[in-house]
């Protein structure tokens, strides 16, 4: 089954879909097809040009930039050519940028615009393995002259001369990769110092891409929206492996101003995002029903309030008496079918949440509205997804059984263990951490978690995250954050209380929801920094944690809590590009409010 | 010091444009006060709001001034309390002269001495109107018509006074002098807010400043804080955080306050 490498794959998925549509991509207003036959067409272009420009089987090249149809060619194109694609997030600083660029040894740096471009001109005396910079959006730089930077333009046209001299060069070598070589690097969020490449191969994305359809299978007819940063595995399953394998239709975002926009025009029939993102979508759905007429609002709250119950029995495997299925259905039709179509999830067969923990009641929601919210658990080094739910089969609090050919165990001391055909080859050129990461074939996850009877696994915490109190209790954080940000006042929050009497909490606000609150019970504010000072939204604040507080145990009780007075930024490094907050950096940014709390 | 205007939580509704989406604000008593704002963000909104010159709003909040309660009332109303103000792209009286513009601006007033006081004293901050009287409004160039426009709004005795961008389509020596004229308003003892895109000279004479977007406040403090900030200066004062190796760069990095 996996016998093939990823050109291979990518040649067949093309010839047998053709002319149809394999991406789409929204400019000025208007969107625009790639055909499969275009795809093919551009990918072979890239990889001749690379070949042509003397580039090994086994050369790595670096991409950088926001999502769009052109990352996607490029990093096919350097697979096509036998090299291994290296993703770097667009919103990294340059020092990062020139990190990712130095250890991978890309000897091509393909980057998206202006902006990426003078991040590198910070780093190119020290970049020296770099052979040339190709810049994909050429605007602002026509005066700019440098012998090593090429346009995209300029880089095809290379491409398809020499195509035309010698045709048979790239099919060879897209024919000899196998697929146990590197296809791509992933680099690690890094939330302690450096980042790590990941090495994934061939044969690792190939069996994710059938594998995650298995399950919960998808179809050629299928739509997705691609947003995520495309250098992390959790948009790379679904833009690129999955694609390949499956031939359906990837929509790129204008921007990512513009996500809420695009999802009601694509309309996507599987969706996948990250929990902040879904939190999102639930504070947006909070706001919008508490503006709604009495009657809407009532009708709401009841639909809703039907929509639990019956998740609720779904979710613990009993039995939905008929007649709740009858009411479920005749709220479906009055309220909710309305509600997925503003939004854009009237399509949705399945939606996606990963690469963070979704706090177990927003979940519970989402599937109580109909729209079918399945969390997963993996990591890079297992190309992605470890358990899944399945559709129709969830369980509150749950990732779910491994995915169909992975194999789950739990250590002694509760570290979560998975051996897969997904599980990478290694970090790259960093021997001592694959070897702390891979023993006998297992890949230690570094997250804490147990099995129940029916083989759904649950994740306690990250292993390094558990926090023992000074009384000596273990209290894992995860859990009670997901408990507070489940409030739609709260956007985030990060428990502490390592070797300390008891737990506290730094919280970040939503903005709207809790500017709208200030608008309407008149507390006077201008910016967002007079807004987490007031008394008001403190007690507000205040209230939310004693919900929260009733539902855990006395010593996972929050005592005191701060409101942070600034939002948190990715290009500041304080987030994660998928939108985690940095643990160790609040607490380090943060260490005086903390203080202030004991 | 005693707050003059006092804007609690308003909201304006431009038909079905929802342009101010909560703001609060206080203008102290004496002080310039400036809110900066790309185009659109709300920036005049919240004066024509504050004027009574937009129909049925604020749609919600409280605006007072000197303690009194002024949302709601009519215009004519709210100046006779002395709130003035200067609309953007000043719209004098093209067909009348210069003398008859001046007056209007007294045109709700009564007292005759103090009118001829205060045509003396818009005369004196602005000497140039003082030649032309007779000429019509509408062909005198750009900074005299904004002079104009000033001297106009102060013929009505205002503590408050509201300049919508005063330095639009005016050259930079011209800029300068407005500017210099607006503080040597201020220390007579008028209170000014000021909106303006100009946002280094807005900052350079006033006293605290605030910056809109998509009608709410993203940032606000005193003006030296806020010419110290970096978004400010990356996105007003048109100064580079971190220069470009190829010396320009057609880019803006992130906002942080979003």
């Amino acid at each position: 089954m996996t016998k093939k490498a990823i050109p291979q794959v990518f040649r067949e998925t093309a010839a047998k879909y053709g002319p149809r549509v394999a991406m789409r991509k929204k400019e000025y207003g208007l969107w625009h097809d790639i055909s499969w036959n275009d795809y093919r067409q551009t990918v072979s272009t890239i990889s001749a040009a690379l070949i042509s420009m003397g580039f090994e089987p086994g050369d790595s090249a670096a991409i950088i930039g926001d999502n769009c149809p052109e990352w996607i060619q490029i990093d096919m194109g350097i697979q096509c050519a036998a090299g291994v694609a290296v993703g770097v997030y667009s919103t990294n600083a340059w020092q990062q940028v020139s990190y990712v660029v130095e250890n991978s040894g890309a000897s091509f740096f393909f980057v998206e615009d202006e902006e990426q471009l003078d991040k590198w001109l910070k780093f190119r005396d020290e970049a020296l393995g770099l052979k040339k910079i190709i810049v994909w959006d050429m605007e602002g730089l026509n005066a700019f002259n440098d012998p090593m930077v090429m346009s995209y333009d300029d880089f095809l046209e290379t491409g398809r001369r020499f195509l035309e001299t010698r045709p048979r060069l790239l099919e060879d070598r897209m024919d000899r990769v196998k697929p146990e070589d590197v296809s791509m690097l992933v680099y690690t969020s890094g939330t302690t110092g450096d980042p790590k490449g990941a090495m994934l191969t061939h044969k690792n994305l190939i069996w994710m891409g059938r594998a995650i359809t298995t399950d919960n299978p998808m179809y050629d007819t299928d739509e997705v929206l691609s947003f995520l940063p495309l250098c992390h595995v959790f948009e790379q399953l679904f833009s690129m492996m999955g694609h390949i394998v499956h031939g359906y239709t990837v929509n790129f975002t204008e921007s990512l101003d513009t996500v809420n926009d695009n999802m009601v025009e694509v309309s996507p029939t599987v969706g996948y995002a990250v929990p902040r993102i879904w939190e999102k979508y639930y504070s947006a759905i909070y706001i919008k029903m508490s503006d709604a007429s009495w009657f809407k609002r009532m009708a709401f709250k009841m639909a809703l309030g039907v929509g639990k119950k019956r998740s609720v029995l779904k979710m613990s495997f009993q039995p939905v008496p008929f007649w709740l299925e009858g009411v479920y259905a005749l709220a479906g039709l009055a309220v909710f079918r309305k509600l997925k179509k503003r939004m854009g999830f009237d399509r949705l067969r399945v939606a996606y949440s990963g690469a963070a923990p979704i706090s177990p009641d927003v979940l519970l929601f989402f599937q109580s509205i109909g729209v079918n919210l399945i969390e997963g658990y993996g990591q890079t080094e297992g190309t992605g997804v470890t358990c899944i739910s399945r559709v129709g089969k969830l369980k509150f609090g749950y990732v779910g059984p491994p995915l169909t050919g992975i194999e789950v165990k739990i250590a002694d001391d509760g570290e979560i263990l998975v051996k897969s055909p997904g599980v990478f080859k290694g970090y790259f050129k960093n021997p001592e951490a694959t070897a702390e990461t891979i023993k006998d074939g297992w890949l230690y996850s570094g997250d804490v978690g147990e099995i129940d009877e029916d083989g759904f696994l649950k994740i306690t915490d990250r292993k390094k995250d558990i926090i023992v109190t000074a009384g000596g209790k273990n209290i894992t954080p995860q859990y009670i954050e997901n408990k507070l940000k489940f409030s739609p006042y709260i956007n985030d929050a990060v428990v502490i209380g390592d070797q300390r009497k008891y737990l506290t909490s730094l919280i970040m606000i939503d903005e709207d929801t809790v500017a709208k609150f200030a608008q309407e019970n008149k507390c006077q504010f201008s910016t967002y920094k007079d807004m987490t000072r007031h008394p008001d939204i403190i007690d507000l604040i205040d209230k939310e944690i004693g919900k929260a507080n009733e539902s855990v145990s006395r010593v996972e009780q929050i005592k005191k809590f701060t409101i942070l007075p600034k939002k948190l930024y990715e290009e500041d490094g304080e987030m994660t590009p998928t939108m985690k907050v940095k643990r160790k950096f609040v607490h380090e940014a943060f260490s005086d409010l903390i203080e202030g709390m004991y | 010091m005693k707050t003059l205007l006092e804007i609690k939580n308003i909201e304006t509704y431009y038909d079905l444009i929802y342009a101010i989406r909560g703001v609060s604000l206080s203008v102290e008593q004496g002080t310039i006060t400036t809110i900066l704002g790309n185009n659109g963000a709300g920036k005049s909104t919240i004066l024509k709001t504050v004027m009574g010159l937009i129909d049925d709003q604020p749609d919600k909040g409280v605006i007072e001034f000197d303690g009194k309660r002024i949302d709601g009332m009519d215009t004519e109303d709210i100046v006779r309390l002395g709130v003035s103000y200067v609309p953007e792209g000043r719209e004098v009286f093209e067909e009348l002269t210069v003398k008859e513009n001046l007056m209007m601006g007294a045109y709700s007033r009564k007292d005759r001495a103090g009118i001829k006081d205060d045509f003396k004293r818009a005369l004196r901050h602005f000497p140039a109107l003082g030649d032309r009287l007779n000429q019509l409004a509408g062909t005198m160039s750009g900074g005299e018509q904004q002079m104009l426009a000033i001297g106009r709004a102060l013929m009505s005795r205002p503590t408050l006074l509201f300049l919508d961008e005063p330095s639009l389509g005016l050259s930079p020596i011209l800029v300068k002098k407005i500017f210099k004229i607006i503080t040597d308003i201020r220390d007579e003892g008028v209170t000014i807010v000021l909106v303006e895109q100009n946002a280094r000279m807005a900052l350079s004479i006033s006293d605290f400043g605030l910056i809109l977007e998509n009608g709410r406040f993203v940032m606000k403090g005193d003006s030296k804080t806020l010419m110290e900030d970096n978004d400010v200066k990356e996105f007003y004062l048109g100064l580079r955080c971190e220069e470009s190796a190829k010396g320009y760069q057609r880019w803006k990095r992130k906002k942080r306050w979003r």
